[in-house]
């Protein structure tokens, strides 16, 4: 779709608005012309009989007419810019969706400020050209077309010569149009070096102290920083050459006016009051001219911003993905790119009720790489019983939090190897599958919200019961009730600092809350102390028994618990079993647990 | 995303700012004069066209003067002219001051940032830091080129129109006036209205951007719980509320922009009322009505504007305020006069005496440490990870002072170094081999244009120290060779690479005590051998403390120091250690394997 269809498209709903700007507007145009036609008439009047009493009359035209073109331009500027805002609001809104629908491969492919960029200011591109560029553009050509008539009735011949400076006026605009384009943007990029090298400085700065390069790193930005003040200087040049110009350009009507103008009022082909409303509507053209430059600017932004959030919008309406009916995803697994990975439809998150039937989970010979990278998971197989805890245990990086990511389809496995109470879980809608899983990230994940909406993110209903025994049990209870706050205390940014360990358990929490079926605990007591971790596993105990739950963690005492180990080693199964058998075979497992072993015994040393 | 310090209102004009902002804008007095002198003479001349086409009227067209008419035309062309030259002059000149003050603060902002100490960068954030420096500035410059000085333009019009007006004919120019406190009191209600919807405007938009910047964060939690629908009511809600916001300033905005036209047209009819009266009865001329029509026009725009400017010198003097605050902030770490060079001989080329230290507002991380280490000592530290073991490494090259106790270096106290020769003295191999944009070559000589002694001068001595650190075959294999180019951070290059990198800018850089802080990234096993042949290339004849990682950097060490909760706890050779089965034994188990016996 080419960005004016779509702006269009955006516009369509507004179009009310729109219209009703515009009559505003020709409205105004109307009124704000007829003043130096009244005052033609009124001049004309002062050398007749009965002035006096005329001068009155035109006066109070005049003060009709401003007062009705003050209200057609309010009402011309409150339609279309808010319908602009309107515009601005509704991009933001789909924007908003559609990112909510991306999948982690988009994510993986984007950088956070460049979605907020065309989330802020790019729209805010857009609302310019929807709302103000949009009054200007339509208050210009009816300035020019009104002015133009106008004139023209009084005398075509003057007329012609007030606009003869016009041409010039348009080989201005071209000419320094695209210089003062081009220069911004050499000013712009400069700009971005400029903030490169004062970010790599201060991130770098250890090194910088280290090396004494402080002399180096001034000299280098001072090259820098002269450049961007050379090429600013340059475009301040242009533009100091460009925008006088258009008033030199306006001016020059002016002076033909009153020459021209002048000998026909002494010729007596006009009268004197035409030639003041001569007078008059050039200097109503001045504005709408010195702003020209400017309204192009705003639509050229704006129709390139368009693009880039297009960009967007298309990454989440190329579908193919339709999870619902069972067919297949085309989004593979080595492929990513907001091209390749199209978001989920919307109608895969609307089957909540479609349930999933509790049971086993399943991997059969799971091979997986994540887009760009070496396989993080090859040929893997193991099954959790329904309403068993298998805990897989490996070094960093062994692939054991893939397994979660597959289950879970933040990333679609391969079809016909990951299994949910006996089926492959790309069968299912999303929506369901995920409502039936309660997963805790190891990267516990909180919202600048309170407490209490943190932990209920799976219920907003939940009862205060409710959320206070998944707390219990995830060994945070006690803990948030003696935060001034309690449950309404706010995290975050803005609100409470909470540690690793604490932020962990709310995630936990969350999960419980959710009465799923399967558990997913990825490596969920990494930043908890060892008491902590032997208090919580106790109490998870219960809840874990009504659940099928697999547990990745690279502490192990979870794993004594378990009911079956999984030993991952770069992406590989290499050993599974108990923890007695597994510790009696000498392998990975038994020094992974002599590893921890000696942890606790350093703690004491 | 915005700071709450983003909605501090300040003063429009607050005197010391400003003496501060004039010694910085000092250097470009001459601009600045010339500037003040431009303002007020374009004003002038911007007054002289419709007195010329009074003239014209009055006393050629009205008589018939064609010949004369055109003597005017000549005229007005001469000041059409002359209005264009100085408009071009004044536009730039105040856009060269301004890019210059803007291009000096900047200077002096990262000039002063490259002397401040390490406290001061964990303190402020990095993003925040780029706002002085890049936004800030921009604000003090936006001050010069429509703020400060086109006031003063818009004064000498307002006291032109004025005086002409009077002159014209005094009566019609106070019954003018009386339109002015009207318009005074309508731009202000408005523009303070409209300033406080936008103040509404830019919290609401912060919070929409915060709650957008989370949810793209935190988008997978949200897809997990299935909660698409609840964050986009939520986000509905933020949205409304922005345009609602929008709209309201929308309301005032418009609003003044249309009452100030709509006086301007009410002038006219006022003045065609009682001056066309005026004329009828001989106190003024046509033409006079006519300039009276056009100067009270140029009367309105500098009023109605005012309230814009006064917005734009609240904000720059918000931001000379952080600007100043930025540049007043002393350097914690301040050097001593000695140069290096021993006063007397000294028996260690590093010792630690007690060394207690926490990091602001942190528990101690060190704490009465004691060591020293010899004139070419290799010295391995080890300990469990987050013990301080990177802290000792930093304490040497002072990039933080001890809490208490002493850090000497060559005998003499770090604080009494002069900071930049301890530096050069004592190098300093972070753990993360930072890489800065531009070639191989300026990623490697670093630091010799500081002067270091050794190493020698040309590219022979380069191509030395490469081949002592194993890196000559890996730059000859990169395009370009020493002029290949180092993308951001190094991303075009291998983490073995970075490596080898960083230990050849160590060689270059040949300081006599090192302080090196292994990597711990692991590197494929070719990159593995090449580093470890070149850290022993680093370590030959030089004191040095090493943060090791590797078995046979370990190994190969003079002595070994356990650090354990921010102490040296047990000291000696790598066989020894091993078989007192302390806490060295034990480390050495977890990250090795038990030794073969």
């Amino acid at each position: 779709m080419s960005p004016v269809r779509r702006f269009l498209r955006y516009l369509r709903p507004y179009r009310a608005r729109y219209l009703a700007g515009l009559a505003c507007l020709l409205l105004a145009t109307t009124f704000s012309l007829a003043i130096p036609w009244t005052l033609k008439e009124a001049v004309d009047a002062l050398g007749r009989e009965g002035a006096h009493r005329a001068l009155v009359a035109y006066a109070g035209i005049i003060l009709a007419l401003a007062v009705l073109h003050g209200a057609a331009r309010l009402g011309s500027r409150f339609s279309i810019i808010g319908a602009g805002q309107w515009v601005e609001h509704d991009l933001r809104r789909d924007l908003y969706r559609t990112l909510l629908r991306q999948p982690a491969a988009f994510y993986h492919a984007q950088r956070t400020g460049d979605l907020m960029s065309r989330a802020t200011s790019d729209v805010a591109n857009v609302r310019a050209l929807a709302g103000f560029g949009s009054v200007m553009l339509s208050q210009t050509t009816l300035a020019f077309a009104g002015t133009l008539i106008a004139m023209a009735s009084i005398d075509p011949w003057l007329t012609l010569w007030a606009i003869s400076p016009t041409p010039l006026l348009v080989v201005t605009i071209k000419r320094f149009g695209q210089a003062v384009d081009d220069q911004s943007t050499a000013v712009q990029e400069q700009l971005g070096v400029l903030s490169a090298k004062v970010q790599e400085n201060l991130a770098g700065m250890p090194v910088v102290r280290a090396y004494t390069m402080e002399t180096r790193e001034l000299d280098h930005f001072a090259r820098l920083n002269a450049e961007y003040l050379a090429r600013s200087v340059r475009l301040a040049r242009t533009q100091a050459g460009f925008w006088p110009l258009m008033g030199l350009v306006g001016g020059l009507g002016g002076l033909i006016i009153l020459w021209l103008g002048g000998r026909a009022v002494v010729e007596g082909r006009i009268s004197l009051g035409a030639f003041v409303a001569f007078n008059g509507y050039l200097a109503y053209l001045a504005w709408p001219t010195v702003a020209l430059g400017w309204t192009l600017a705003v639509a050229r932004r704006g129709f390139s911003s368009i693009q880039r959030i297009a960009e967007i919008l298309d990454a989440g309406d190329s579908g193919g993905l339709t999870a619902p009916d069972g067919a297949r995803p085309i989004s593979s697994t080595i492929s990513g790119g907001p091209e390749t990975a199209p978001a989920l439809p919307p109608s895969a998150y609307d089957a909540r009720d479609a349930s999933v039937p509790a049971g086993a989970i399943e991997f059969r010979h799971v091979t997986f790489a994540y887009p760009g990278r070496d396989a993080a998971l090859r040929d893997v197989s193991f099954t959790v019983p329904a309403g068993a805890l298998v805990v897989v245990v490996g070094p960093t990086g062994s692939g054991k939090s893939t397994l979660g990511v597959l289950l879970a389809r933040l990333y679609d496995p391969p079809s016909g190897t990951v299994f949910v109470g006996g089926r492959d879980v790309l069968d299912l809608p999303v929506g369901a599958l995920r409502g039936a899983l309660g997963y805790v990230p190891q990267e516990a994940f909180l919202f600048s919200r309170s407490l209490r909406e943190n932990t209920r993110l799976a219920d907003d209903d939940a009862s205060e019961a409710r959320v206070r025994a998944a707390a219990v049990t995830a060994g945070l209870a006690e803990e948030v009730e003696v935060f001034p706050g309690a449950w309404d205390t706010v995290v975050g940014e803005r609100g409470l600092t909470l540690s690793g360990g604490q932020r962990q358990r709310v995630a936990l929490a969350r999960a419980l809350l959710r009465e799923a079926p399967y558990l997913v605990l990825d490596d969920v007591f990494a930043a908890v102390d060892p008491a902590k971790e032997m208090e919580i596993l106790r109490a998870l105990r219960e809840a874990l028994r009504t659940r099928t739950t697999l547990a990745a963690t690279h502490r192990l005492r979870i794993a004594e618990l378990a009911d079956w180990i999984v030993v991952l080693d770069e992406g590989r199964v290499v050993e599974q079993g108990r923890h007695a058998e597994l510790l009696a075979a000498g392998g990975l497992y038994a020094r992974l647990w002599r590893i921890q072993q000696i942890e606790a015994e350093l703690e004491q040393a | 995303m915005s700071r709450p310090d983003d909605e501090v209102l300040g003063k429009a004009y607050d005197a010391r700012l400003m003496t501060r902002l004039w010694g910085v804008t000092r250097p470009h007095k001459r601009l600045v004069i010339l500037s003040l002198v431009l303002f007020p003479l374009t004003a002038g001349v911007e007054l002289v066209g419709p007195y010329l086409v009074k003239l014209a009227i009055d006393h050629h067209i009205l008589v018939g003067d064609w010949v004369g008419l055109t003597g005017m035309a000549v005229l007005f062309l001469i000041t059409l002219v002359a209005l264009y030259l100085l408009r071009v002059a004044q536009a730039y000149v105040t856009q060269l001051t301004g890019q210059r003050v803007m291009h000096d603060l900047r200077h002096a902002l990262f000039a002063h940032l490259q002397r401040l100490d390490a406290a001061f960068f964990d303190r402020n954030p990095v993003g925040r830091l780029m706002t002085r420096v890049l936004t800030d500035a921009e604000a003090i410059n936006e001050m010069f080129t429509s703020g400060m000085v086109s006031i003063v333009g818009d004064v000498v019009t307002l006291t032109g129109v004025v005086v002409v007006l009077l002159l014209l004919n005094w009566k019609l120019a106070l019954v003018t006036f009386a339109l002015v406190p009207l318009l005074a009191v309508a731009a202000a209600y408005f523009r303070i209205k409209a300033r406080d919807c936008y103040r509404v405007v830019r919290v609401r938009l912060a919070a929409l951007s915060a709650f957008l910047q989370e949810s793209i964060q935190g988008v997978s939690v949200i897809q997990l719980f299935a909660r698409e629908r609840q964050e986009a009511v939520a986000f509905a809600g933020l949205n409304g509320a922005l345009r609602a916001g929008q709209f309201r300033s929308t309301l005032y905005d418009a609003s003044l922009y249309a009452i100030v036209e709509a006086m301007g047209s009410a002038a006219v009819a006022l003045l065609l009322w009682y001056g066309g009266g005026e004329v009828l009865a001989g106190a003024l001329t046509f033409g006079g009505l006519v300039a009276f029509i056009e100067y009270t026009s140029r009367f309105f725009l500098p009023i109605r504007d005012l309230g814009a400017k006064y917005a734009v010198m609240q904000a720059a003097m918000v931001s000379a305020e952080r600007v100043f605050a930025l540049l007043d902030t002393p350097p914690a770490v301040v050097g001593g006069g000695h140069a290096g060079g021993a006063r007397r001989p000294a028996s260690a080329a590093v010792e630690f005496r007690d060394v207690t230290f926490a990091y602001p507002g942190g528990p101690p991380v060190l704490r009465e440490c004691t060591f020293r280490i010899g004139p070419t000592e290799r010295v391995a530290l080890v300990g469990p990870t987050g013990e301080g073991k990177t802290t000792v490494a930093r304490l040497m090259t002072r990039t933080y002072d001890v809490t208490a106790g002493q850090v000497l270096v060559d005998g003499v106290d770090v604080r009494e170094w002069d900071v930049r020769a301890l530096r050069r003295h004592v190098g300093l191999v972070p753990q993360e081999p930072f890489l800065f944009t531009g070639t191989i070559r300026e990623n490697l000589v670093l630091g010799r244009d500081g002067g270091n002694d050794g190493g020698g001068d040309g590219s022979g001595a380069l191509e030395a120290a490469l081949a002592r650190a194993q890196a000559a075959r890996l730059v000859a294999g990169l395009p370009g060779g020493l002029d290949a180019v180092v993308r951001e951070r190094g991303v075009n290059l291998s983490q073995g690479q970075r490596q080898l990198l960083a230990i050849a800018r160590a060689l270059i850089y040949n300081p006599r005590v090192l302080a090196l802080d292994e990597a711990t990234s692991s590197v494929d096993a070719e990159s593995e051998t090449l580093i470890r042949a070149a850290v022993a290339e680093l370590l030959q004849d030089r004191a040095s403390l090493i943060i090791a990682h590797r078995l046979s950097t370990i190994q190969s060490a003079d002595r070994i120091l356990v650090l354990h909760h921010g102490r040296v706890r047990e000291a000696g050779r790598h066989a020894e250690l091993l078989a007192a089965g302390g806490i060295y034994a034990r480390l050495y188990e977890m990250q090795f394997g038990r030794e073969p016996a």
